[in-house]
């Protein structure tokens, strides 16, 4: 109802992003760069020296709490509505490969060329093969493994026994900087295609007010 | 002439006869004064009959020779005896076998000192049965059933006749741990315990109470200090407030308490070690305690060949070999941050003085990780340690090996950061790249 009435009056653009996705989305980009900065403070000290170990963790602890609850925030919002579908699997192998191969395609040559975009943008089908993927991954998968190893470094004591079932301190913090190391990819990545719009700006402004131009995904 | 002569001569010789006995008079009474005060104890009645007959001897400086060639002192000193705890059960409380035979006539041979008091460190426990019970779990007797001939006996510390009631032992000189420990007992001396227990209550009047040796490592059961675990909760008992007080400010404090020596933070210019423990996950016992050492040692001679320090992967060997051959099952390192000798266990600083600042370990190149050492422990609790090499806590093997100990930055695994790099240039490689496939696609329309 709200993405028809959006779409009377935005002529030519699409509801793509509803209000508490993209609340989430700018609380998660802002807490993933602190969260990122305040990490590489507490992991390398003897490099930097912007903030004290201490208050570094302090922050950190803090942020990884308001993202937490920013995740769920997120996953309520999928759960209750029918726009989960932008995370559905695709069930269908070949389909798969060949979208996801078209997409490919199109990002490295198709998008100098000019030539459309393979995949036609939907509220409820918004993620190209390529970004559906991504964000399965990000969201589903290394997203909450973050959440929870961050948990076990929070309070070693408390989440002992998932510690031990894990394999250890030590384990633990390795998974959750290798998270990391796909995070900073991500990021770097996703900030990129990010101009990639008509206009650099384009998907930026969209992520903003929530509708996205059509034909332009 | 002569007459007068031999007159003068005899009267003089009756004059220094006179003074001879004179002396010999005074030296009597001189002894006599100089006994009075012990024998005036059996006077009292504090001595029975059959206790002063045997010092009427022994009170000299009497000596038998030993098989090993020495002398044995027979020697008692009666005034302390007299003093002693023990003067109300006399001589042959202890010295049984004694009076149970013609004393001097019967010769009994003596091996050595040591063996002579080895056998009457068991009288003591006909009437001490619990301390000698707990005495028989301690180090010391641990050491002695090794055959460590410096290893205390119970008149090594009470001493054989003058033993005192407990209360009268004046701590602070820490006489009888001093004698072995001495290097420690001084660091202990200067510490902030032993200045609270010397000057009394300059801080508040509790500190009165400041533990002295035996408070920590008990009198009769004395533990290896190496069993931190041992220590730490000891010092919780006093300090019994320090758990919460650390919650307040240490992140995680549980577990840096449970890891972390109290001296590590709270003697704060001693040089610290990580020891990375041998230990069965499955039966929760320390490789060593069930295992022979000299198994371990084999194994360990046969990985680390060139005997040096021990190198990630030779670690990495150790433990699985450990896992495989020894009686262990599930072999894990269990780290723990110690401070580097005995002495600066004892260092212990005021509060104001202790380690605060997180990057005193949380960093890369921290002193904290310069020196690693491996261990077993021995059935009595000691730990056999050898040297590892410090990269063990920082390649990636840790991961595996040292599952169970990491201090953020500090022990960070150098491949990882390695990974970050190619990552960030892995995210600025697609933005770059993407952009020049651009231009070249733009330049060859």
């Amino acid at each position: 109802m709200q993405a028809m009435q959006a779409n009377q009056t935005h002529v030519g653009q699409t509801y793509l992003h509803p209000l508490p996705v993209r609340i989430w989305h700018w609380i998660n980009a802002l807490g993933f760069v602190l969260l990122m900065l305040t990490g590489v403070q507490i992991r390398y000290a003897d490099l930097f020296s912007v903030m004290t170990f201490e208050s570094a963790l302090n922050v950190h602890n803090w942020i990884g709490f308001v993202i937490i609850a920013n995740y769920f925030l997120w996953l309520g919002y999928y759960l209750t509505s029918d726009r989960i579908s932008n995370y559905h699997a695709v069930l269908n192998a070949k389909d798969f490969f060949n979208n996801y191969y078209r997409q490919a395609v199109y990002y490295s040559y198709g998008i100098f060329r000019g030539e459309k975009r393979p995949h036609n943008v939907q509220p409820h089908d918004k993620f190209n093969p390529m970004q559906r993927l991504t964000y399965q991954v990000i969201m589903m998968i290394s997203g909450p493994i973050q959440i929870v190893t961050g948990l076990m470094m929070w309070d070693v004591k408390r989440f002992e026994s998932w510690i031990a079932l894990a394999g250890g301190i030590r384990v633990v913090s390795t998974i959750h900087m290798l998270v990391f190391i796909l995070f900073v990819v991500f990021i770097l990545v996703h900030a990129y295609m990010g101009v990639l719009g008509r206009k650099p700006s384009t998907h930026y402004k969209e992520m903003f007010t929530g509708y996205a131009e059509d034909g332009d995904h | 002439m002569s007459t007068n002569s031999s007159r003068g001569s005899r009267k003089d010789h009756q004059s220094v006869s006179g003074l001879a006995a004179l002396l010999a008079c005074g030296m009597m009474m001189a002894f006599t004064l100089a006994s009075m005060p012990a024998f005036a104890n059996i006077a009292d009645g504090a001595m029975s009959d059959g206790d002063a007959k045997c010092l009427k001897c022994h009170s000299r400086n009497l000596k038998k020779s030993m098989e090993d060639g020495g002398k044995l002192s027979l020697h008692v000193a009666v005034a302390d005896f007299a003093d002693s705890a023990h003067s109300k059960i006399g001589c042959t409380g202890c010295h049984q076998d004694i009076a149970n035979r013609k004393h001097p006539k019967t010769k009994v041979a003596i091996a050595s000192e040591r063996d002579y008091s080895l056998a009457m460190n068991q009288v003591c426990g006909n009437c001490h049965a619990a301390k000698a019970q707990q005495y028989e779990g301690s180090i010391h007797a641990n050491l002695v059933t090794d055959g460590d001939h410096a290893a205390p006996v119970c008149t090594d510390c009470h001493s054989a006749h003058a033993v005192k009631s407990q209360a009268l032992y004046e701590p602070v000189t820490g006489q009888s741990c001093k004698t072995c420990h001495e290097n420690i007992f001084e660091a202990y001396a200067q510490s902030v315990h032993g200045e609270a227990r010397t000057n009394g209550n300059v801080i508040r009047a509790s500190h009165i109470q400041a533990p002295i040796c035996a408070d920590c490592h008990q009198a009769h059961d004395v533990k290896a200090v190496a069993a931190g675990e041992l220590v730490q909760s000891t010092c919780l008992s006093c300090h019994d407030g320090a758990a919460l007080a650390h919650e307040k400010w240490l992140p995680n404090a549980g577990h840096h308490l449970e890891i972390v020596s109290c001296a590590a933070c709270h003697a704060p210019m001693a040089e610290r070690r990580i020891d990375l423990q041998l230990y069965d996950k499955l039966t929760q016992v320390p490789v060593g305690q069930q295992e022979n050492q000299a198994v371990f040692q084999q194994r360990l001679e046969d990985i680390d060949q060139s005997s040096d320090d021990l190198d990630p992967l030779e670690l990495w060997k150790l433990v699985r070999r450990t896992s495989q051959e020894g009686q262990a099952t599930d072999v894990t390192l269990r780290g723990r941050m110690e401070v580097s000798t005995g002495a600066d266990a004892h260092r212990l600083a005021i509060k104001g003085s202790a380690v605060r600042e997180c990057d005193s370990c949380h960093q890369k190149g921290s002193s904290a990780f310069q020196n690693v050492t491996v261990s077993i422990t021995r059935p009595d609790g000691r730990k056999q340690r050898y040297e590892a090499d410090r990269d063990v806590l920082t390649s990636v093997i840790s991961v595996d090996t040292v599952g169970n100990f990491y201090a953020a930055g500090g022990t960070r695994i150098k491949l990882l950061d390695g990974l970050l790099i190619l990552g960030i240039i892995a995210g600025l490689a697609v933005p770059v790249g993407h952009i020049a496939v651009g231009k070249i696609l733009k330049r060859n329309q």
